[in-house]
């Protein structure tokens, strides 16, 4: 009976989240994109000054500039399954790393840290 | 301390030890490492229960112990989904395998756990033999499931070399079974050693990755 309870309880909270004030996070579909996916928060004028632009703008180097990472990371079927792993791998390899030589560090894995919208933060 | 009680905590010991060879001060802050914490504990529990032994009288503390396994697994999946409103999406379709692979563990330790007792279990099997088999079956599924999962998610098992530790750990107590016999008494522990040794590794893995940061 109380796994059942506790069932149902499991299956609600994935369904809708949970009770405020814990923020839901939900995927959303941008336009243009095949997938949802999870909203972001991210500045430039935050805590990623001082580090070399060409550290996550691959296209600098690529020489491919003109359009926003999401162009094409969200839009072009071929990349955009591996959207989630690339930018889990990029942004969470350097919090890690800065975290382990004792620097202040980004998140390293609490999702709602990065997953906000910048209005909601 | 009674010989089953110090191969738990030996066990509880040896799997907070590997999540600690590669990495031991990086964390993720106070809740996520202790929600990880709960489900290193969970997977320690499992694997005890996994050593192959003919229980006998000793079969209450197993299955008493195993209803603490259940809760714990059960407190590390709700702790998350309770805590971040962001980690419901990974149980969602297009999550990635590693959570699948948590979600499946959970949702057949349950049965394992619930249907192993008396009178329920009379009811599912026909034969003490059948449902050994079965029972057996079940708790590898949960061990190859529940270790995959942490392995996966690639958080603080970053290195082949703590995959293959963690390897290492799940063959010893889910073979050998003649091995085990020479140890001499069935291995059985009780559920407050399993809460202090639980206790004391847990509050060691989130205080050496989050004091003083």
């Amino acid at each position: 009976m109380l796994f059942a309870a506790l069932l149902v309880l499991g299956l609600a909270l994935v369904v809708f989240g949970p009770p405020p004030p814990i923020l839901r996070i939900q995927r959303v579909t941008i336009a243009g994109a095949g997938r949802p996916i999870l909203p972001m928060r991210f500045a430039h004028d935050d805590d990623h000054r001082g580090i070399p632009c060409a550290t996550c703008h691959h296209e600098f180097v690529d020489r491919r500039t003109g359009s926003t990472c999401m162009h094409c990371h969200v839009t072009d079927p071929k990349v955009s399954p591996l959207l989630e792993r690339q930018f889990h791998d990029l942004c969470r390899s350097c919090h890690i790393k800065e975290q382990a030589e004792g620097k202040p560090a980004g998140p390293t894995r609490s999702c709602v840290a990065c997953h906000q919208t910048d209005e909601e933060f | 301390m009674s010989r089953g009680n110090a191969v738990l905590a030996a066990i509880v010991g040896l799997v907070f030890l590997v999540s600690f060879a590669s990495g031991a001060r990086v964390g993720g802050g106070w809740f996520w490492d202790l929600g990880n914490a709960l489900g290193f504990l969970g997977l320690a529990g499992i694997l005890f229960q996994m050593i192959p032994a003919a229980r006998g009288a000793a079969t209450k503390r197993h299955e008493r112990l195993g209803y603490w396994v259940l809760a714990i697994a059960g407190a590390h999946a709700f702790w998350f989904l309770l805590g971040d409103g962001a980690v419901r999406v990974y149980l969602q379709p297009g999550a990635p395998l590693a959570m699948w692979l948590g979600l499946a563990a959970l949702l057949v330790l349950a049965p394992l756990t619930l249907l192993a007792r008396m009178p329920e279990r009379a009811r599912v099997h026909r034969s003490f033999r059948g449902f050994r088999a079965v029972h057996r079956f079940l708790g590898f599924a949960v061990v190859g499931t529940a270790s995959l999962h942490v392995a996966l998610t690639g958080f603080y098992l970053t290195r082949w070399l703590q995959d293959a530790l963690l390897l290492a750990v799940i063959s010893a107590c889910c073979l050998g079974r003649s091995y085990w016999a020479r140890l001499g008494a069935p291995a059985v522990a009780s559920a407050p050693a399993f809460a202090a040794a639980g206790l004391a590794a847990a509050a060691a893995f989130v205080l050496a990755r989050n004091l003083g940061r």
